[in-house]
């Protein structure tokens, strides 16, 4: 992974480069003499190439002084700079560059990782988003680098699920699990920090919610439970402790599992995701009562969860009172439509209330959701 | 900041000459083409046709109306600030440019010049789209915590959390404030992430159930739990429990902050309005006193220390006090009412009706502080693509 600098390489071998511009380079003719930009432009690719990155620079400065709109030196010249730890000029650069040219992934991609180095976290994280959707032209160093930046960044955007989805995707590509245990244990705590964030007396807490969820996630669960019980015994009053070891509980031993999610309330009250799982354990064990409250009280906190809405409806449903279930579903719905279980809990109300048209049609969406190609 | 606008005017210009020296093409043409380019969201050719419309007619404003939206879609804020400026100089209500120049002075860190503007557009009426609105004052609020305006900066934020809801940068720029950083989200420590963290969403969730604590507490103690020796911590915690009506467990977060650190102004200010209410007078007039020897420049110590005196009965300080208070904030409007008391009780009956009149101008001027009331949902910056102000 390259999280730091010295990326040159890599970034100069992922855009292909003209060696020595020709005179007709990229960019609208230009009244300035050819042979001044041949030639100051050739001096910068031979100064890049010789590793005179000082010199390289101001040739390519001069260059694109006398062809504004020469692409190949504005993507060398921002390598260069972000080399250098120059990311508020490299950004600059980036700009111009993908707005002459928003294609390549890799543009937005130098160019995220530009404005994280500037702290400009909100445009970061768009344009690593962008780059990710664009494609980074099978270059799996750089794919490496900008899928990690978006996890820490998406994490710290409190965007939790997510950045855990993403770094699970990396773990499960086979990327070094080592760099990751630290976003790992920030998403799982459901603390919006960047590791470089964390404060030093919470590093272990977090490096071992990170442990844990590496373990979980490669089956081993018994060295999951020694880590998530270690965690309750040392930090018994962190919030989010008992969340992590009561979720992993649930579905090992609910009993115990119920008992971590309700010592987790008492020491955070507003804990959504705690309420929610509880409640969910409640309907499964058809203690509708119980859960009732717990999903009412996820909604009065968070009103646009949609995964509260589900519960409640799959709650109220549970208790029979099909019109308010159904209407808390359909909200649900609107908040996630890919979610299938929601479209399963929405087919089988709407058949119990009669409803066949509407249950027909979500049938057919979840035949679409489940299989995207077949549907199109 | 003025070489720059004129060396792009003359780059702008230059690069006219072509189109200029054309009789072939006339303005109305390269309008027309920037026009189709533009709205067919051709956006660099828009922006060559838009930079020869201002080269050829450097009084047309919706091209440098345009121009500017246009630099600024595509975070080009140096090139936009420059265009938006032009376009104030050339319309003739250009009263939303400002804060989209303001929000340009802010990417391009200068930061003085976009708060001026801020408060130019807030005079103006805080002119544009419900998104530009929700952005600048935004940017507005993260710029008076920068300068220390603590006060007015949660004041907007408040506004700004009832009538978006929550979202983490929101919850950030309340934490500085709340915390008295005089910080950007930028440029803060990264190990105070945390902390600020955890002081904005108490403060986030005090402005958003007023009549509910519980989730404002939640925070603000794991707050304590983890930064109890942190500096403005418990001055924090202080100023939720005062909010919360709690007033002898906020003296007592007041108190701690003191005893951390002795040099807090801002909690001797608060102590010593304590002591007032409850008629402490001595302890009172100490605090004021040590706060404005820590802060000669700060106007909220000469006001605080003038108010003891009025109630000591010392009327002669307490002008002196207050004409010094006034002298630094001559628009703050409650320091002109407790000016004018001292001079009633000075029998100094026309200037006490003079300040009295100062008052009630202020009052209503504070009332533009106001920002409009209109519901607008939260966002990212605003792409400028609405139309320009005339």
């Amino acid at each position: 992974m390259i999280i730091g600098a010295s990326i040159l390489m890599v970034w100069s071998m992922a855009m292909p480069l003209q060696a020595a511009p020709a005179a007709h380079a990229s960019g609208p003719t230009h009244p300035e003499a050819p042979s001044n930009f041949t030639r100051v432009s050739q001096a910068a690719v031979r100064a890049r190439e010789e590793g005179r990155q000082e010199d390289a620079v101001r040739f390519y400065k001069q260059a694109l002084a006398l062809r504004p709109n020469w692409k190949e030196g504005m993507w060398s010249l921002s390598t260069l700079l972000y080399d250098k730890t120059q990311y508020a000029d490299a950004r600059d650069v980036l700009r111009r560059f993908v707005a002459l040219d928003p294609d390549p992934g890799l543009g937005w991609a130098l160019l995220g990782m530009s404005e994280f180095q500037t702290r400009d976290y909100s445009r970061a994280l768009d344009h690593l988003e962008r780059a990710m959707a664009q494609g980074l032209g099978g270059q799996k160093e750089v794919a490496q680098s900008v899928f990690y930046f978006a996890a820490a960044l998406l994490n710290r955007f409190e965007r939790f699920d997510e950045s855990m989805s993403l770094l699970i995707e990396m773990v499960k590509s086979g990327q070094a699990a080592g760099p990751l245990t630290e976003p790992l244990g920030l998403a799982a705590l459901r603390l919006p920090l960047l590791p470089s964030e964390i404060p030093a007396d919470r590093k272990p807490m977090i490096r071992m919610a990170g442990q844990a969820a590496l373990a979980l996630e490669a089956q081993h669960r018994d060295e999951a439970e020694v880590l998530f019980s270690g965690m309750v015994t040392e930090y018994p009053n962190e919030p989010g402790v008992h969340f992590l070891y009561g979720a992993f509980l649930l579905d090992v031993r609910p009993e115990d599992g119920v008992r971590e999610m309700k010592k987790e309330l008492d020491l955070s009250p507003s804990n959504v995701s705690a309420r929610l799982r509880l409640a969910e354990q409640y309907v499964k064990e058809q203690q509708s009562d119980l859960a009732l409250p717990l999903a009412q009280e996820a909604i009065q906190l968070d009103p646009k969860r949609g995964p509260a809405h589900m519960i409640l409806g799959e709650v109220l449903v549970a208790k029979g009172d099909l019109a308010a279930g159904i209407r808390e579903l359909e909200t649900a719905r609107e908040e996630a439509p890919q979610t299938v279980r929601i479209r399963w809990d929405l087919l089988r109300a709407y058949t119990s209330a009669g409803r066949s048209e509407d249950a027909k049609r979500e049938k057919e969406d979840i035949e679409k959701l489940s299989n995207p190609e077949r549907a199109q | 900041m003025v070489v720059a606008i004129s060396l792009l005017a003359v780059a702008l210009a230059a690069s006219n000459a072509s189109s200029a020296g054309n009789p072939r093409i006339s303005f109305d043409q390269i309008a027309q083409q920037a026009e189709a380019a533009r709205t067919a969201d051709r956006t660099n050719e828009a922006i060559k046709l838009y930079s020869e419309g201002v080269g050829l007619q450097p009084s047309w404003s919706k091209g440098w109306w345009e121009l500017g939206s246009l630099y600024y879609d595509q975070d080009r804020f140096a090139e936009a600030g420059a265009s938006f400026r032009r376009f104030i100089a050339t319309a003739r209500k250009p009263d939303p440019a400002y804060a989209f120049l303001g929000l340009c002075e802010y990417e391009t860190m200068d930061y003085d010049r976009s708060l001026q503007h801020f408060r130019m557009w807030a005079g103006r009426g805080w002119g544009g789209t419900s998104e530009l609105i929700d952005v600048s004052l935004f940017h507005f609020a993260l710029l008076l915590t920068r300068q220390g305006k603590f006060v007015e900066s949660l004041y907007l934020l408040a506004t700004e959390v009832q009538r978006r809801g929550r979202s983490p940068a929101l919850a950030e720029a309340m934490g500085l404030a709340s915390l008295r950083m005089k910080n950007l989200p930028e440029d803060y420590p990264a190990e105070e992430r945390e902390m600020v963290w955890l002081a904005g969403n108490s403060a986030v969730f005090a402005a958003l159930e007023p009549n509910d604590f519980a989730r404002a507490d939640e925070y603000a103690h794991r707050l304590l739990v983890h930064y109890e020796h942190t500096p403005n911590v418990h001055y924090y915690a202080g100023t939720l429990l005062g909010f919360e009506g709690k007033k002898d467990e906020a003296e007592k977060q007041f108190r701690r902050e003191l005893e951390l650190s002795q040099q807090n102004v801002a909690a001797l200010l608060e102590l010593a309005g304590v002591d007032l209410e409850q008629d402490r007078l001595g302890e009172a007039v100490e605090f004021a006193k040590r706060a404005v020897e820590l802060e000669p420049g700060n106007a909220d110590a000469h006001h605080v220390r003038g108010r003891v005196f009025l109630a000591m009965d010392q009327p002669q300080q307490s002008a002196k006090e207050l004409e010094l208070a006034k002298q630094i904030a001559p628009d703050g409007a409650t320091i002109r009412s407790h000016l004018a008391m001292a001079y009633d009780r000075l029998g100094r009956k026309d200037e006490a009706k003079a300040e009295m009149a100062a008052f009630t101008a202020l009052k209503t001027k504070e009332e533009v502080f106001v920002p409009p009331g209109e519901k607008t949902k939260a966002g990212k910056p605003p792409r400028s693509t609405s139309g320009p102000p005339e």
